[in-house]
C-alpha cells in the first residue's frame, strides 16, 4: 500500500525531501513506516528517543490526527494515508 | 517593625500614581497584602484597578484607568522577564482590558524606582509622562500629536534625551480612539489587544518615556539562582525555544495548523487551503524571503521576533496571528502585502487580529452584497484582495471614508449593516487565528476568555491537543475540556503575572519559576501558592466583568459556529449550542463560580478574595 509521508521545518533538512511516497506491505504499522524512514542513524536519533519511543520533541500526524490517538507506533495503517512529521514548534 | 522592613525583595514599594486632570503626580507605597495575593503584573495590575475603577464606567470617561504593573522578577536577570502588563476598560468590549507585551519599556520603568503606574483622568492638551529616578514630568506633546509610533520613538529618544530611554507610546490609530489601537513599545511591540490606544487617546496621553538606574533587592540569592539557571538550562534543551522559534518564528506554526484543520478561512466560512497557497506564507518562506534576523525581547534566548525586509522597507514581522488575519481570514496569501501591512499596524497603532477580523467581515457583507462599492467609496472588497490591504490599514487609522466605520470593530460595522452575526468576534473581540470548531479545548477557551476572544487569554489549545505529548488532551473531548482550559487559563494567568513569556512554556511549567519568585520575594510562592493565585485573579477578573454587565450569555461563540459545519478529522463538526451550554458550566463548575457564573461568597473567602 502507498503511504504519502510530509515532512516539515527541520525534518525537511533530515530527510533531503518535503515529501516522499513509500510502499509498505498491507497491515504494516507507524513503527514499520519509520524503520523503513531511518535509513541512517542521524535519522533513527532524529525520530527516536532512546531508539525505541518516538521523539516527544516532533508532532506525528496521520492525516491530520496525532498518531498517538491510533496507539503510537503500533498503529495500522491504510493505503492513501497521508503521514506527517513536524518538530514542536511554538507558536503564537 | 516598620513598614519598610515588610516589603518582600523584588519590589521598590512604590506606586507611581498620575491624574491628567488636575496634573497631580503621586508616590504611594503598596500594600504588602497585596502584594503576597496578587504578586505582580496581570494579578496586582486588575487588584489596583478594580480597587480604583467602577465597571460600569464609560471607557473613554476620564475615570477609566490605565494600570501599568511589573513583577518582582523585572530587575533581575530571569529569561524573558521584562514583560509589563497593562489593565483598563476596553473600549471594544466594554468589559476587561488586559494586555501584555514585551521588548525593554517594562525594565526601564521598574529602574526609575517604582513597581506600578497608574493614569486616570484626562489632559486639557496633548502631553506625554517624561519618567527617571529623579522626577516626574507632565510635558506637552502637542509637537508630537499625529505623528506615527516610529517616528514618536525617534524623537524622544534623540540625543537630548536621558541616556537608555524607552518610549511606549501611540500612533494616529490610538489617537483618533480606533476601538482596537494598540500602544507600542520599542516600535514594533505591542499591548495588541482590546484597544489600550484608543484610551490612551481618550486621555490626551501620547508617550510615557522612562530612564533609569534604580536596583532591586533579592531577598534569598542562592534559591533564586537556582531556579534561573534551571529555567536557563531547559530553555536550551527544547528545540522550540532552543532554535525553532528563532529559525523560523511563530509563524513556523502554520502548516501543521492547516494540516490540522485549524486554519481559518474566510471570515472563518470554512478550513480548507491549497498547501501550495500556505506554502506561500509560511514560516520557511518568509525566512527565505524577507528575514534580515531573529530578535529577542528584554533577556530573551527565544528570540521568536522577525526583523524582515521588503523591497527597501523595514520592519518587524509578521507572526502566526497578523499572518493568518490578514491572510487567509481574508483568503489573501501573498507575504509581501501581509508584511507590508504589518509594518503600517505598527506604525500607526492598530492590532493586526482584530483589524484583519474586521476587514474579512467586511468583505464578507461586500460578496454577499448588503456592502456595496457605494458604501466602500469604490473599494472592491471581495475575498483575496491583497491590494486593498495597505490603504485599508491606512484609512482605518485615520478614519477616513469606510474606515471610520472599521475603526469600530467588525461587530459595531456588521451592526452597522444590519447583520451583527457575520462578525466573528466573542464580547466583540474578533477571534484570532485558530478556528474553534477543530478542538473543543480552543472553542471553550475562547468563550471564557475575560478579554473577549484571544489566543492568550483564552489559552493556546493548540499545544494541549497537539503538542501534549503523553498528557495530550483528545481535541473533542467533553470530559476534559473543561479542567484543561482551567489549567491552560492559570498557567497563563501566572506567566503574565510573573511577567514572562508565554513561549518558555515550550521548555517548563511553573516549578523554576517558583523558585525564582520565592527567592527573589522571600515570600511562600510555591507551584501551589502560584496557583491559588491564579484562581483568585481569575475570580477577581470575572468579578469585574459582571459588574461591567456580562453574563453568560456574552461567553458563546458566534452563530456561524453552530450552524455551519465544517469539515474535522472527516467529520462534520459544529460547536452546537447545546455543546456550548455544557462546555460552560463545566467550566464554571471547575472555577467553583455558580451556573450563572458567580463565584459565591465563600469562594471568596477561601480565596482570600475582598471585594471593594
Ligand atoms: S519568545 Fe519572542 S515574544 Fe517571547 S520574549 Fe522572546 S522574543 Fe519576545
Amino acid at each position: 500500500m502507498k503511504i504519502k509521508v510530509k515532512f516539515f521545518a527541520s525534518m525537511r533538512q533530515l530527510f533531503q525531501t518535503r515529501e516522499r511516497e513509500v510502499d509498505l506491505p498491507e497491515g504494516a504499522c507507524f513503527r514499520h513506516l519509520l524503520d523503513l524512514l531511518c535509513d541512517s542513524a542521524e535519522r533513527r536519533e532524529g525520530l527516536f528517543d532512546k531508539e525505541t519511543k518516538l521523539n516527544p520533541n516532533l508532532v506525528f500526524l496521520r492525516n491530520g490526527q496525532p498518531i498517538q490517538s491510533f496507539g503510537g507506533l503500533e498503529a495500522r495503517l491504510e493505503e492513501g494515508d497521508v503521514v506527517a512529521i513536524f518538530p514542536l514548534l511554538g507558536g503564537g | 517593625m516598620d513598614k519598610s522592613s515588610q516589603l518582600p525583595g523584588g519590589y521598590h514599594g512604590r506606586i507611581l500614581e498620575v491624574d491628567l486632570s488636575k496634573g497631580r503626580i503621586k508616590s504611594l507605597p503598596l500594600n504588602p497584602e497585596d502584594l503576597a495575593l496578587y504578586l505582580g503584573g496581570r494579578g496586582l495590575g486588575i487588584r489596583l484597578f478594580y480597587d480604583r475603577v467602577d465597571p460600569a464606567c464609560d471607557p473613554f470617561d476620564p475615570e477609566n484607568a490605565l494600570v501599568i504593573a511589573t513583577s518582582p522578577l523585572i530587575g533581575t536577570n530571569a529569561p524573558t522577564a521584562g514583560r509589563g502588563h497593562m489593565v483598563f476598560k476596553s473600549p471594544l468590549t466594554g468589559g476587561l482590558g488586559s494586555s501584555n507585551c514585551g521588548g525593554t519599556w517594562a525594565p526601564a520603568f521598574k529602574a526609575t524606582g517604582y513597581d506600578v503606574l497608574i493614569i486616570q483622568g484626562k489632559a486639557s492638551e496633548p502631553v506625554f509622562l517624561d519618567i527617571t529616578e529623579e522626577k516626574v514630568e507632565i510635558k506637552s506633546a502637542t509637537d508630537l500629536w499625529g505623528l506615527d509610533v516610529h517616528q514618536t520613538t525617534e524623537i524622544l529618544t534623540s540625543q537630548d534625551s536621558p541616556p537608555h530611554s524607552r518610549v511606549l507610546c501611540i500612533g494616529p490609530a490610538g489617537e483618533r480612539r480606533i476601538r482596537f489601537a494598540s500602544v507600542m513599545s520599542d516600535r514594533n511591540r505591542a499591548y495588541g489587544r482590546g484597544g489600550a490606544g484608543a484610551v490612551w487617546g481618550s486621555k490626551n496621553l501620547k508617550a510615557i518615556r522612562v530612564a533609569g538606574r534604580a536596583k532591586i533587592h533579592i531577598h534569598d540569592k542562592d534559591q533564586y539562582q537556582s531556579g534561573a539557571e534551571q529555567a536557563y538550562y531547559l530553555l536550551k534543551q527544547a528545540p522550540a525555544t532552543k532554535r525553532l522559534l528563532k529559525e523560523l518564528g511563530t509563524l513556523g506554526l502554520i502548516e501543521l495548523i492547516n494540516l490540522i484543520e485549524m486554519l481559518p478561512h474566510r471570515n472563518f466560512q470554512d478550513n480548507t487551503h491549497r498547501d501550495e497557497d500556505v506554502e506561500k506564507i509560511s514560516g520557511e518562506f518568509l525566512a527565505k524571503q524577507f528575514l534580515i534576523r531573529a530578535g529577542g525581547c528584554y533577556l530573551c534566548p527565544i528570540a521568536c521576533q522577525r526583523h524582515t525586509r521588503v523591497n527597501q522597507k523595514r520592519g518587524e514581522g509578521p507572526e502566526y496571528e497578523t499572518t493568518v488575519m490578514l491572510g487567509p481570514v481574508c483568503d489573501i496569501y501573498d507575504l509581501e502585502a501581509i508584511t507590508l501591512a504589518n509594518y503600517a499596524c505598527n506604525e500607526l497603532g492598530l492590532d493586526t487580529i482584530s483589524f484583519g477580523g474586521t476587514l474579512a467581515c467586511a468583505m464578507e457583507l461586500f460578496e454577499r452584497g448588503i456592502l456595496t462599492e457605494k458604501d466602500t467609496e469604490g473599494f472592491d472588497l471581495r475575498f483575496g484582495q491583497a491590494q486593498v490591504l495597505i490603504s485599508l490599514v491606512y484609512r482605518t487609522a485615520f478614519r477616513q471614508g469606510i474606515g471610520d466605520l472599521l475603526a469600530e470593530g467588525s461587530f459595531r460595522f456588521a451592526s452597522a449593516f444590519s447583520h451583527p452575526e457575520f462578525s466573528m468576534t466573542i464580547k466583540k473581540q474578533e477571534i484570532p487565528g485558530y478556528e474553534p470548531r477543530a478542538s473543543y479545548t480552543q472553542a471553550l477557551g475562547y468563550m471564557t476568555s475575560p478579554t473577549g476572544a484571544c489566543h492568550l487569554k483564552g489559552g493556546y489549545a493548540v499545544s494541549l491537543a497537539f503538542f501534549g505529548g503523553p498528557k495530550e488532551i483528545p481535541r473533542f473531548s467533553l470530559l476534559q475540556s473543561p479542567l484543561a482550559i482551567r489549567n491552560m487559563h492559570n498557567l497563563g494567568i501566572i506567566q503574565d503575572t510573573l511577567g514572562i513569556c508565554r513561549f518558555t512554556g515550550f521548555a517548563f511549567s511553573t516549578d523554576p519559576w517558583a523558585r525564582m519568585v520565592s527567592g527573589v520575594t522571600g515570600l511562600d510562592f510555591s507551584t501551589v501558592e502560584l496557583e491559588r493565585l491564579a484562581n483568585r485573579v481569575a475570580t477577581l477578573e470575572r468579578l469585574f466583568n459582571l459588574e461591567a454587565g456580562f453574563g453568560p450569555e456574552d461567553d458563546t461563540l458566534p452563530k456561524r459556529f453552530s450552524l455551519e459545519p465544517i469539515i474535522v478529522a472527516g467529520e462534520e463538526r459544529v460547536i452546537s449550542q447545546d455543546l456550548i451550554r455544557q462546555l460552560r458550566s463545566d467550566y464554571y463548575r471547575a472555577r467553583g463560580w455558580d451556573e450563572a457564573g458567580r463565584p459565591p461568597l465563600r469562594l471568596l473567602e477561601s480565596l482570600g478574595l475582598r471585594k471593594r
